[in-house]
């Protein structure tokens, strides 16, 4: 277990990267004392934009591929066509090519607020490897950055609690990918799939065993002549 | 032939494995007057308890939050204990999060519009518009991407249990830091006490980012039954409104024309939610000119910037969350991340009627961490206010060692002087509340003089977590001089490495392990013994399978000779 001093820095610190106004200095003492660079931010009523690049390239990208434009729909409405999910995306698979610059506009249509997180980018341009919007309830928020040039899948969730094990799980493939992350709705099965079975399913694990041996044991008992 | 050597050997095999502690009484006899006792054989040895790797009791306090201090003009009073809510939490929901700068919000972690105050409506020095944005978080749940719980918050070494929460309005993520599991400090139990004034103009704002319907339930608190609008205000399902669907808001409005100690609470299959942690204290303060008062108190426990009306008599001010839970009913939402599989569980395959309880908090935590951060911690001659809830579904018999206190309000409204008698002990039924007044004077009734006082429910289970004691909502009164600098009392007791150990809370350490090493741990095995009964099961299987061979010759199945 993590010493709660050390803990509670964190919080500190996560709290920093949520809200952090660029030119404050505590929060970047903190970051740097972590050993982070500081985030960028952009906060506006609406939300938050964290970490925003427009024009610093990934190493090995020589210039931008390409620019995309998304718009990811986000709320409950989202979650209808998927049984078992509550909240969800318009979208939850970005598909884009390496070195390319992403415009990400992400429209809340929930009343409470949501995320779009992005997580395991080069930690050299996105402090802790994150770029994330947050959008409050019935805001909408907008924000670029530009992807490595490695064929690589990165985790998009929203980090409220319970919101990407109820559904607002996706996946960034950049290229041509590393493979489906697991529990992508819509994309990838659950890696603890649970069994769904009748609540029956006992009795007839226990009927088809005793009939399967009751059955092997006549069959075996026409054969005792032959063991002779 | 064979087969009679082998049953020979099968009977010489069981009367020499026989344990001679077993033989019938006469044969015992019999035996001692012939040959007298046996010899001495010493009893098995004690087994040895490994060594145990105790957490922290007091984590450090590197930014200084204990520390009594000024933020944005609001007085914070210094927090003895280690674990102190986060001072600028503390002043942006005295002055609002609206009115605040941004590096203050920055550090209090909370959404620009988490508490907002507007217009002083009667000109006396303090905001009377006020807006409070809640959330609802579910801790401990279920993931089907990983084993174990997520957003995880301990009531105690190593336990876990599924709880939900009104969270205040924050920003950011859920976890303390990336690549954690571990829900930020102040995502917790139990959901935060809520301050107003008197004659305010008050709105609730539920945000319910929770995969279940929620509504707030404004219990004993002045509000009409319908809002201004004709929707409804009493956050019934039955008879007031349809529940805050996910991803839904709704806005509960009041202007109490009383102060008092109320409650608040889910009232969606309230036998359910209620108990899963839907539930803060809401305590209407008098109304004062210049009266900022604390709106949110994360975590319950110390008011650290008091009303005005408290300031007048007490000197320090202390809000006591008591809540029970069932184990039984937590773990059902840990056991599928299917919102239908989790919802029948809870509420049809669930049955409250035949539960019981298993873990008993004092806001939010259970012993020992309730020592890092529930301690009621005074000077002598301290007049100390408790606002005192029990929020589980059991009474609690809320005892003080060392002080009788004076009960001045129950539920809310003021007792005659005359029933004030002190007492050391308080009944509180389930959602009954408590004002009391505790005097650290030592006089022989108020208090009996300085020292570390516990004070914990008299019912034996809450003294427990899951029938372990030392646990539970055990907490105490400590006088400064017994306060260590780090916020630890100088306790004189036993040592709490295993207290702070995971093993203990799991039944694996001997109680008294600590102070009496050897002496009352688990009795270790007597081989020889083991030995014995090894042979006589060898020896009945041998006998068995004689028996079989002889029945099925007899039937002519058998092979022959």
């Amino acid at each position: 277990m993590i010493a709660a001093g050390s803990r509670r820095t964190m919080s500190l610190l996560g709290a920093c990267l949520a809200v952090l106004f660029a030119v404050d200095g505590t929060c970047q003492e903190m970051a740097d004392h972590k050993g982070h660079h500081g985030h960028h931010m952009a906060v506006t009523p609406a939300g938050v934009v964290m970490n925003e690049n427009r024009h610093n390239l990934p190493r090995g990208c020589l210039e931008i591929s390409r620019d995309y434009a998304f718009t990811i729909h986000a709320g409950r409405k989202y979650a209808s066509d998927a049984p078992g999910m509550i909240f969800g995306m318009s979208q939850h698979e970005v598909k884009v090519e390496p070195c390319s610059r992403l415009e990400i506009t992400f429209v809340n249509e929930d009343q409470v607020r949501h995320q779009w997180m992005v997580h395991g980018l080069p930690a050299y341009l996105y402090p802790a490897g994150m770029f994330h919007i947050e959008a409050s309830g019935g805001q909408s928020m907008t924000g670029t950055f530009i992807v490595p040039g490695d064929d690589s899948t990165y985790l998009v969730h929203c980090d409220m609690a319970q919101h990407m094990e109820k559904g607002m799980r996706g996946q960034l493939v950049v290229g041509k990918g590393s493979g489906n992350l697991w529990n992508v709705t819509g994309i990838s099965d659950e890696f603890y799939r649970p069994a769904y079975l009748p609540r029956s399913a006992g009795l007839i694990i226990l009927l088809v065993t005793g009939l399967s041996f009751a059955l092997a044991a006549w069959l075996l008992a026409r054969q005792r002549p032959l063991s002779k | 032939m064979k087969r009679r050597w082998v049953l020979v050997l099968a009977l010489v095999l069981a009367v020499v494995s026989f344990p001679p502690q077993w033989y019938p009484l006469s044969l015992k006899l019999k035996l001692t007057s012939w040959f007298g006792a046996a010899d001495f054989r010493a009893l098995p040895e004690s087994v040895p308890v490994p060594a145990q790797q105790p957490q922290s009791f007091c984590p450090p306090d590197p930014e200084g939050w204990r520390a009594r201090q000024t933020i944005e003009g609001v007085q914070i009073e210094r927090s003895a204990p280690c674990v102190a809510d986060n001072p600028y939490e503390v002043a942006a929901v005295v002055r609002g999060t609206n009115n605040v700068s941004q590096a203050t919000l920055l550090k209090s972690g909370l959404a620009a519009d988490a508490v907002e105050k507007g217009r002083d409506l009667d000109g006396d020095g303090d905001p009377d518009e006020i807006h409070i944005r809640l959330e609802v978080a579910e801790l401990n749940g279920a993931s089907a991407l990983v084993k174990g719980p997520v957003t995880q918050y301990e009531i105690a070494p190593g336990i876990k249990p599924g709880l939900w929460v009104f969270a205040p309005k924050f920003v950011g993520m859920a976890v303390e830091n990336f690549a954690s599991r571990v829900a930020r400090p102040d995502l917790r139990l139990p959901s935060p006490s809520i301050r107003i004034e008197q004659g305010d103009t008050v709105l609730i704002t539920l945000e319910n980012t929770h995969y279940m319907p929620h509504t707030i339930h404004l219990h004993g608190a002045d509000h009409g039954f319908v809002d201004v609008s004709g929707e409804g205000n009493d956050g019934v399902p039955l008879t007031s409104e349809v529940p805050v669907m996910p991803g839904n808001a709704r806005t509960y409005e009041l202007q109490p024309r009383h102060a008092g100690t109320m409650f608040y609470h889910c009232h969606v299959q309230p036998h359910v939610h209620v108990m899963m942690g839907l539930q803060g204290l809401f305590i209407i303060e008098e109304n004062r000119p210049n009266n900022w008062v604390q709106t949110l108190n994360i975590g319950a426990g110390q008011v650290r910037a008091p009303s005005v009306a408290q300031r007048e008599n007490f000197d320090s001010e202390y809000d006591l969350h008591y809540l029970d839970l069932d184990k039984e009913l937590g773990e059902r939402v840990q056991q599928s991340n299917d919102p239908r599989v989790v919802t029948r569980s809870m509420h049809r395959d669930y049955d409250i009627t035949d539960s019981t309880v298993d873990y008993f908090t004092l806001n939010g935590r259970s012993f020992p961490y309730t020592f890092r951060e529930s301690l009621v911690v005074g000077e002598e001659d301290d007049r100390i206010r408790l606002h005192v809830v029990n929020g589980g579904s059991k009474g609690i018999a809320l005892h003080t060692h060392g002080h009788k206190f004076t009960v001045t309000d129950r539920n809310g409204a003021t007792l005659p002087e005359a029933a004030r008698a002190p007492q050391d002990v308080v009944w509180l039924a389930t959602s009954e509340r408590a004002d009391l007044s505790l005097q650290l004077i030592n006089d022989g009734t108020n208090a009996y003089g300085p020292g570390i006082w516990l004070f914990h429910d008299h019912q034996y289970n809450g003294v427990t977590t899951d029938g372990i004691g030392p646990g539970g909502n055990i907490s105490a009164i400590v006088y400064a001089q017994y306060m260590a600098e780090n916020g630890w009392p100088k306790t004189q007791g036993v040592p709490w490495d295993n207290y702070f150990t995971e093993a203990f809370y799991r039944r694996e350490i001997p109680v008294w392990e600590s102070y009496a090493p050897g002496l009352f741990s688990d009795a270790g095995i007597d081989w020889l013994m083991l030995l014995r009964v090894i042979g006589l099961a060898l020896a009945a299987g041998i006998l068995a399978a004689l028996l079989i061979s002889i029945l099925f010759r007899r039937s002519g199945t058998g092979a022959g000779t």
